[in-house]
């Protein structure tokens, strides 16, 4: 399906593209005690910034997938240019080509809000090895949504349903996840340095169209709509 | 993108905090002061202008490091937030 919002992200090609940026990535990452032996999955990798950091860091073993033909393309670029080998599987994160029980971690940074929320839960409930831990990073509604703030998170980012933390919660759990927890971050919706970027030549300028009208939501609709950073296990 | 795209884009960032990439690999990180039909003006916030050389010596009084607008390949907020 076509999405403007991911088309922009994907085309100006931003590495920590979602709330906390690539610092939250990090210092979340660093805490997980993660194996060489381990396999990991990053779900939703876009440019490829957090897989090529998991390869390099932890010497854990990768594999990044994304439905995206551009981001796709710039993870494989990036890749290309580190000597630690990601494997790169393009995919729907509501129907995975990947055997059941594969992986020991899953990280999804602000991903599966972009999706079926319950179909993408069900999946990677699927491919997690039974004791396997995920991490997600994901808007979470703050209180309840007047309707023309819902439809314009609809209608701007392509997103049906906007979870508050507790919904988050039990749809993790009614997909085979427990002891859920919230990360501690860092609250509200502050922008990042674009440090790591991509960008793909002759941009559309109705791309910076998006960008602006993203921006105005966000400054309208703070209150609103959060994120929350979750840590889960399944059973 | 063509110069009148990066024109009408420095008009739409002016005041705002950009990063503009040239064609010779520079980046240059600052706030856009002023924008003429050839030229855009940035005072950097990072020192000398990101990783750009050769603007050392002197102070940035004025308007800031001048960058022709046919030099640029690129221009981006240089913060933002992204879900």
């Amino acid at each position: 399906m076509h999405n403007s919002y991911i088309d922009l992200v994907a085309n100006f090609g931003i590495g920590g593209a979602h709330p906390g940026g690539f610092s939250l990535t990090q210092s979340i990452l660093e805490d997980e005690n993660i194996q060489p032996r381990e396999s990991v999955l990053d779900i939703g990798c876009g440019t490829g910034q957090t897989a090529a950091f998991l390869a390099q860091r932890f010497k854990c073993q990768v594999t990044a997938v994304d439905n995206h033909s551009v981001m796709l393309k710039k993870a494989r670029k990036r890749f290309e240019s580190s000597d630690s080998s990601i494997l790169v599987i393009e995919g729907d994160a509501q129907s995975l080509n990947l055997m059941d029980n594969s992986f020991d971690l899953i990280i999804a940074e602000s991903v599966i809000s972009f999706t079926n929320i319950s179909k993408t839960l069900n999946e990677l409930s699927r491919v997690l090895k039974s004791g396997g831990r995920m991490i997600l990073i994901e808007m979470t509604a703050e209180q309840s949504l007047p309707l023309e703030v819902q439809n314009k998170v609809c209608s701007l980012y392509g997103i049906n349903e906007i979870l508050n933390e507790q919904e988050w919660k039990s749809k993790l759990q009614q997909a085979g996840f427990s002891q859920i927890e919230i990360i501690d971050t860092p609250s509200g919706l502050i922008q990042t340095d674009i440090t790591d970027i991509n960008q793909s030549e002759n941009i559309n300028m109705d791309l910076y169209d998006v960008w602006e009208e993203h921006n105005h939501f966000i400054t309208q609709n703070h209150d609103y709509i959060g994120f929350r950073a979750f840590r889960c296990q399944l059973l | 993108m063509s110069q009148a795209n990066f024109y009408d884009l420095c008009r739409r960032y002016h005041g705002r905090n950009v990063r503009i990439t040239c064609r010779d690999g520079r980046v240059y990180r600052g706030e856009i002061t002023r924008v003429t039909r050839d030229m855009v003006w940035i005072r950097p916030f990072d020192g000398l202008g990101g990783y750009g050389l050769g603007f050392g010596g002197f102070g940035f009084g004025g308007f800031g490091i001048g960058i022709a607008l046919g030099a640029i390949t690129g221009i981006v907020l240089a913060s933002a937030f992204f879900w």
